[in-house]
């Protein structure tokens, strides 16, 4: 009976095929068709020349690229510290016991998150308008007129308040990834640590924080990857400006491909985006990794490393003595 | 069974799918390339034959359009949305006209693709990268000489010259959709101002002007006066960054350049340059008055130029500046909405500058899009006479004659019609745009989009004091000799 309902290898086989076969279509075709073009001098249409690693030699001198670069790194480091952050914060109030109704926390916690890039993009210019803005009218309801600004226009500003609504609408949506691993927590430990009188903040800090470590660094990995992708909203508030005070990688790579038609060097933008979003995630997982091993078990690792080193010299030389023996 | 066929038959699907999908994208590709190669030939002949014949045959015939033997469908992408046509002449006579072809050839289905503008130069922009233009498509002057190059766009030369409205058309209008002396497109819609001061006069009666001044020192005069009623003197929107290029210094700078030193840039020749000290003056006097002046609302590089048209409507500016686009919709509003600013709003060429010596009373207009056909129909002579055809339809007598009637408005045939049966708003505005004022050139429709780009992204930092414009001039130098030496 059994052996009928279990479906045959090549079925499993076919099945697994067709996401494999969408993956394949729909990322991995484009980065290879994208690493194509970047190797040419390519204005759009049928007519491309090839231009070797010319695009990339240019890549690598353009200021406006690595400006770009650095504020998708601001982007990464305000999303790390503001989304995750402030949803760690969130799920350890709304799981305290003080905390009523955490369904409508959960859900009016989660609901920016379901709202397009573009309308929030709206929503945060009507906030920062100068003449009607709610953050100028505060200002003035403060007594602080002197202090309004025209914000959207402030180069120094600019990627903070661009960073504002990316770190609002998405603290909902690492709100509920952390807060059910903080769920998977036993009451028991959380209880028996204030039975022995950890604060609220040590309980944090000494027992969730660590029990939720690698839930922590799947959303700082799918953190660092958002940001480095980021466009919509930012492109709705500023496209890039002032200038290019507010440029990130994404919006660099669009305005050269279709602004400016340079469709060779814009994939060269796209490959650079690829690389470069794969070595911050790698770096920082390396790092998160360092950071978060305390020292004690970095010597522990040594030391069963060096145990396990010296098991296999000791097999080695039992071999080849055996051998000889033969 | 049945699930070992259903699973069988979703894989096979799958990966047809994916194979069609490629197979397809390499036929084309292969099928582009080959085009490109003989798509000059293909498109000469077809132009003389089916060109000359649709012409013929459009001329012997008011009802151009009725004698089109093709059968089948013709792939359009244009912006003149249902909304965009309200109230703005262009986009509501391109879309009756389309509408009133398609009634006349029945046998044709329109395929439309209808964006905003905004989406539409994208949507063009990659079309043309992937070679894939539509049949019929509104072609950017500015895109006119690097996809001529590029072989995407058909020759209308001979049809243009032969067709039955050649001696109605305003040649001129033509000028940005020409390469190598051959033309690409049917200049299209209207041809509209790219800057005009639109102004209340009951509010500078009362700060003291009849009229809008003649001078910038004479509206920074007036400036303190705005000042202390609360309200910004002039209105700009330049969150978009080509505003500032396309509605003011691409008139501004004629003030201090004159009108050779732009042809010359047009032309590649050499004799003028981006860093030449006229441009670089004029940049300087921009930057002035936007960072140094209160004259602007201080938030114009954050407000779109939309959000600013709506500071003049509700009255908290005393003039705006912007495009034909946006005096449509400021007559739109305000026609019925308010009567009084409605009767109050006159129009103004841009002021004069101090130190520019080559000041005339310039306004920039054009037509800054044409009907353009894709390079691949001449495949079928059939389907391009009737590409041919419909571009005529849509430029020509029929077009211009319904956006005279009811808007006052020129297209590329002209028109005549009783400019004393439209209101006042209207004829002052037909006066500014077509009688009263000299016309330049509306630089971003020519030269390319790889120069304005960097010009206008600069320029933006420029007026907020954080570039000077000497660095941009020489930015923009930089670009427009990378795009001369491709």
């Amino acid at each position: 009976m059994l052996k009928s309902i279990k479906p045959k290898k090549w079925v499993i086989a076919a099945y697994l095929f067709i996401p494999v076969a969408l993956y394949i279509f729909t990322v991995f075709a484009p980065l290879v068709a994208a690493l194509f073009y970047s190797f040419f001098d390519w204005k759009g249409g049928p007519t491309k020349t090839f231009s070797g690693i010319a695009n990339y030699i240019a890549l690598f001198h353009d200021a406006e690229f690595w400006a770009s670069f650095r504020h998708n790194i601001f982007l990464v480091v305000a999303c790390i510290i503001g989304q995750i952050g402030i949803a760690f914060i969130m799920v350890m109030l709304v799981n305290s016991k003080l905390a009523k109704a955490k369904g409508i926390h959960r859900t009016f916690g989660f609901f920016p998150s379901t709202i397009s890039a573009v309308c929030i993009g709206y929503i945060w210019m009507m906030i920062y308008d100068y003449n009607k803005g709610l953050l100028n009218w505060f200002l003035d309801a403060i007594g602080k007129g002197d202090a309004k600004k025209v914000w959207l226009n402030e180069p120094g500003l600019i990627m903070l308040l661009v960073a504002i609504p990316l770190i609002w609408q998405f603290i909902g949506y690492y709100m509920v990834i952390l807060l059910s691993a903080v769920s998977s927590i036993s009451t028991e430990v959380l209880e028996s640590a204030e039975i022995d009188g950890a604060t609220g903040f040590q309980r944090a800090r000494y027992i969730v924080l660590p029990l939720v470590k690698n839930t922590i660094l799947v959303c700082i990995t799918l953190c660092i990857a958002g940001n480095m992708k980021a466009f919509d909203n930012i492109y709705v508030m500023t496209k890039g400006g002032p200038g290019y005070s507010s440029m990130v990688m994404a919006m660099y790579g669009y305005k050269v491909s279709f602004e400016q038609s340079n469709l060779g060097y814009g994939s060269c933008i796209s490959v650079g985006i690829f690389v470069l979003s794969l070595a911050v995630i790698g770096g920082s997982q390396a790092l998160l990794k360092y950071l978060t091993t305390d020292k004690y078990d970095r010597d522990e690792q040594k030391r069963l490393n060096q145990i396990e080193k010296e098991r296999r010299q000791a097999v080695k030389v039992r071999k080849k003595g055996g051998a000889l023996n033969v | 069974m049945k699930k070992k066929i259903v699973s069988t038959l979703l894989c096979a699907a799958m990966a047809a799918t994916m194979l069609a999908g490629c197979g397809s994208n390499g036929d084309a590709g292969t099928d582009a390339g080959t085009d490109a190669n003989t798509s000059t030939d293909a498109g000469t002949d077809a132009g003389t034959d089916a060109g000359t014949d649709a012409g013929t045959d459009a001329g012997s015939d008011a009802d151009a359009g009725s004698d089109v033997s093709y059968a089948g469908n013709i792939s359009i992408m244009h912006f003149s949305t249902s909304e965009e046509s309200e109230g703005n002449g262009g986009s509501d006579g391109f879309r009756t006209c389309l509408a009133k072809w398609q009634e006349e050839n029945p046998n044709i289905t329109l395929d439309e693709t209808v964006l905003a503008n905004g989406d539409y130069k994208t949507q063009i922009a990659t079309l043309a990268a992937a070679d894939d233009l539509p049949d019929v498509f509104l072609l950017q002057g500015m895109n006119t000489i690097s996809w001529a190059a590029q072989g995407l766009v058909y020759d209308l030369t001979d049809s243009i010259t032969s067709s039955p409205y050649a001696d109605l058309y305003n040649m001129d209008y033509l000028v940005p959709f020409t390469a190598d002396g051959k033309y690409y497109a049917y200049p299209a819609l209207t041809g509209g101002t790219c800057t005009v001061v639109v102004y209340d006069q009951s509010m500078w009666q009362a700060a003291g002007y009849d009229s809008f001044p003649t001078t910038w020192a004479d509206v920074e005069a007036a400036d303190a006066y705005f000042n202390d009623q609360g309200i910004d003197t002039l209105a700009f929107g330049n969150q978009g960054q080509w505003n500032l290029n396309s509605c003011f210094v691409s008139c501004l700078g004629y003030q201090y350049t004159g009108t050779e030193w732009f042809s010359n840039i047009i032309a590649g020749n050499g004799e003028a340059a981006f860093t030449d000290p006229e441009f670089v003056a004029a940049l300087t006097e921009t930057q002035r008055l936007f960072h140094d002046t209160d004259l602007f609302n201080k938030d114009f590089n954050a407000l779109t130029n939309e959000d600013a048209r709506e500071r003049y409507i509700s009255g908290d500016c005393a003039a705006y500046i912007c495009g034909n686009w946006d005096v449509s919709y400021i007559q739109a509003t305000l026609k019925d909405s308010d009567p009084d600013k409605y009767n109050n709003t006159k129009f103004a060429v841009l002021p004069q500058a101090a130190d520019a010596t080559k000041y005339e009373k310039f306004q920039n207009i054009g037509l800054g899009y044409g009907v353009a056909i894709s390079s691949k129909v001449a495949d079928d002579p059939e389907k391009l006479a009737a590409c041919i055809d419909l571009a005529q339809y849509l430029t020509g007598t029929e077009f211009s004659n319904y956006v005279g009637e009811n808007y006052a408005l020129g297209g590329f045939c002209g028109s005549s019609f009783d400019l004393s049966k439209f209101d006042q708003f209207t004829q002052d505005f037909y006066n500014y745009s077509y009688v009263d004022n000299k016309g330049c050139e509306i630089y971003d429709s020519y030269v390319d989009g790889s120069v304005w780009s960097v010009l206008n992204t600069e320029m933006q930092e420029m007026v907020n004091g954080d570039k000077d414009p000497a660095t941009v001039a020489a930015d923009t130098q930089a670009a427009y000799e990378a795009y001369l030496a491709q």
